[in-house]
């Protein structure tokens, strides 16, 4: 019997050595699920879980999905297989990643969603979220200030299969739509790509010459559409951006972009992470399952104080 | 025997570890179960349902909650917990600002009717200064109504959408029964009575009032 449980023990340790390389400790799993770290947001977000959770004791697991559901779930399964503990997750589709988290929360494995929203409760145990709606609307009132209330402008759309880029977009124009003499002339998507924004911003420029303003789903849209107005001459048009990255940070401080809207990526990666140890320690679910994080107005009276997606006091 | 057992826990322990691969075959419920929800999320009506509890539920509440705008906001600089707790939402978002439901009488010292989101500047203690600035549209900023309710909740909602749109039907109902028929031309000298919603926010000049209510008096 000894000896069996000698070569099971080894047998074990083996396994895990050559399956996932774990220490020798046995901390807990975390995994940390985002789209692709190319976009510093996301980033931001998986490396604030990640030292929130080294922080509290816990080993990390960190993937991306590249906004693919498929992906998504194959990471899932991956975590599932790991025995991660929790899972936090920025989804790749309001729909599409129910039934990922339920596949987790069936294996046992509790889900703390970041970012975005899915389209049903009681699935994951947290869904901390930006209240983008409420950042677009400051992020549309300050356009409007700076277009005068009027003008032609152009609004650039992010990924369709990405929530926010949907309630960003209805956010927007909740306000810009209460003014009359602003004129959309031309709605794209340009799937949150700085690349692909330089090009559209390219082409409508030269279809409609004549306009004031772009208003953009996202900051790296923001500093495509800025770049391809700058190699025009068009500095003169208002841009504004919607995340609160450090490119356009220093954009805005040096009289590029007009504006963007802070999302605390940093500090609700965090937020989920204590959320999750409080769960996997103590069995606690937090109050609220859904809990909104307000965002913050960014123009050049408070960039200086933007860092990494977060505000300096 | 040790041999047979360590190779079927090893073989479990396989099986386990390669969970994601075999995994692929499992069969997975489908998620029509949510279907309802994104269905009820476009069947939602915002608009209805503020007209709905407008004068049942909104109305009163504002009129049993709301304090003077000076004693409101002397508090809210102190205490602004205590007074979220006293005259507005205290089970508010985690990290959103107070709002205070708030009745505001004075004289209006200033306006900006030029912009299509129209303000009237209201002295409230008499010294002659602009102690709040009152909202009186078309176009309104914020959600301040809504969010000075303690019978609202992000959590009864089906997501941000449906949330955000409630918000806005408010200021979209009180520009429609009340707002839009408020005097514009020579308001400075007016008297102003309003009762209505504020939220603490950084970076404002002046307290942004949103009523629900409001009264503007004759030419002095």
């Amino acid at each position: 019997m000894k000896l069996t449980r000698r070569m099971t023990l080894a047998a074990f340790a083996g396994v895990l050595a050559l399956g996932t390389a774990m220490p020798a400790y046995a901390a807990d799993l975390i995994a940390i699920i985002t789209p692709s770290h190319d976009n510093p947001f996301f980033k931001a977000e998986a490396v604030g879980a990640e030292a929130k959770a080294k922080e509290l004791g816990y080993d990390t697991l960190v993937m991306v999905h590249d906004d693919d559901a498929n992906k998504q779930s194959e990471l899932i399964d991956t975590a599932i297989g790991r025995g991660a503990k929790a899972i936090i997750l920025d989804n790749a589709g309001a729909d599409a990643t129910v039934a990922a988290v339920q596949k987790a929360k069936d294996a046992g494995v509790p889900s703390f969603m970041i970012d975005r929203e899915i389209n049903a409760t009681g699935v994951a145990v947290a869904q901390i979220v930006s209240n983008n709606y409420q950042g677009a609307q400051l992020g549309a009132q300050e356009f409007v200030t700076l277009m005068g209330e009027k003008g032609n402008y152009v609004e650039l759309v992010g990924k369709e299969s990405d929530t926010n880029a949907g309630i960003r977009s209805k956010g927007y124009h909740d306000v810009i739509d209460d003014y009359p003499d602003l004129k959309k002339v031309a709605q794209q998507s340009a799937n949150w790509s700085q690349t692909e924004a330089y090009s559209k911003m390219e082409s409508i420029l030269q279809a409609n010459p004549d306009i004031k303003g772009v208003i953009s789903g996202n900051d790296t849209m923001a500093m495509g559409a800025y770049a391809a107005l700058a190699a025009a001459g068009r500095k003169d048009v208002i841009v504004v951006g919607f995340d609160g990255s450090n490119d356009v940070r220093d954009s805005i401080t040096s009289g590029g972009i007009k504006a963007t809207v802070l999302q605390p990526a940093y500090a609700q990666a965090q937020m989920a992470v204590e959320q999750a140890s409080e769960f996997i320690k103590n069995k606690k679910s937090p109050e609220k399952e859904k809990q909104l994080m307000d965002c913050v107005l960014i123009n050049a009276d408070n960039a200086p104080k933007l860092e990494t997606f977060a505000l300096k006091n | 025997m040790p041999n047979k057992l360590t190779r079927l826990i090893l073989g479990l322990l396989l099986a386990v570890v390669a969970g994601p691969g075999l995994s692929a075959c499992k069969i997975l419920p489908t998620p029509s179960a949510q279907g309802g929800d994104s269905a009820n999320s476009s069947a939602f009506s915002p608009d209805k349902k503020v007209e709905e509890i407008w004068a049942t539920k909104v109305i009163p509440y504002l009129q049993q909650k709301a304090g003077p705008f000076a004693e409101v906001h002397a508090l809210a600089q102190t205490d602004p917990a205590g007074a979220g707790a006293k005259y507005g939402n205290p089970k508010k978002q985690a990290n959103s600002s107070w709002t205070f439901a708030v009745r505001v009488e004075g004289k209006i010292v200033a306006a900006n009717t030029q912009s299509r989101a129209a303000t009237v500047d209201v002295d409230v203690d008499g010294d002659g200064k602009a102690d709040a600035r009152v909202q009186i549209g078309p176009a309104m900023r914020g959600t301040a109504l809504r969010d000075s309710l303690d019978f609202v909740q992000f959590n009864d909602f089906t997501n941000q959408i449906d949330f955000a749109q409630f918000g806005k039907a408010f200021n979209a109902h009180a520009d429609k029964t009340v707002l839009s028929k408020l005097p514009r031309d020579t308001l400075e000298g007016r008297a102003a009575k309003v009762l209505g919603a504020y939220t603490i926010e950084s970076g404002q000049d002046l307290p942004l009032v949103t009523p629900a209510e409001a009264e503007i008096g004759p030419k002095p």
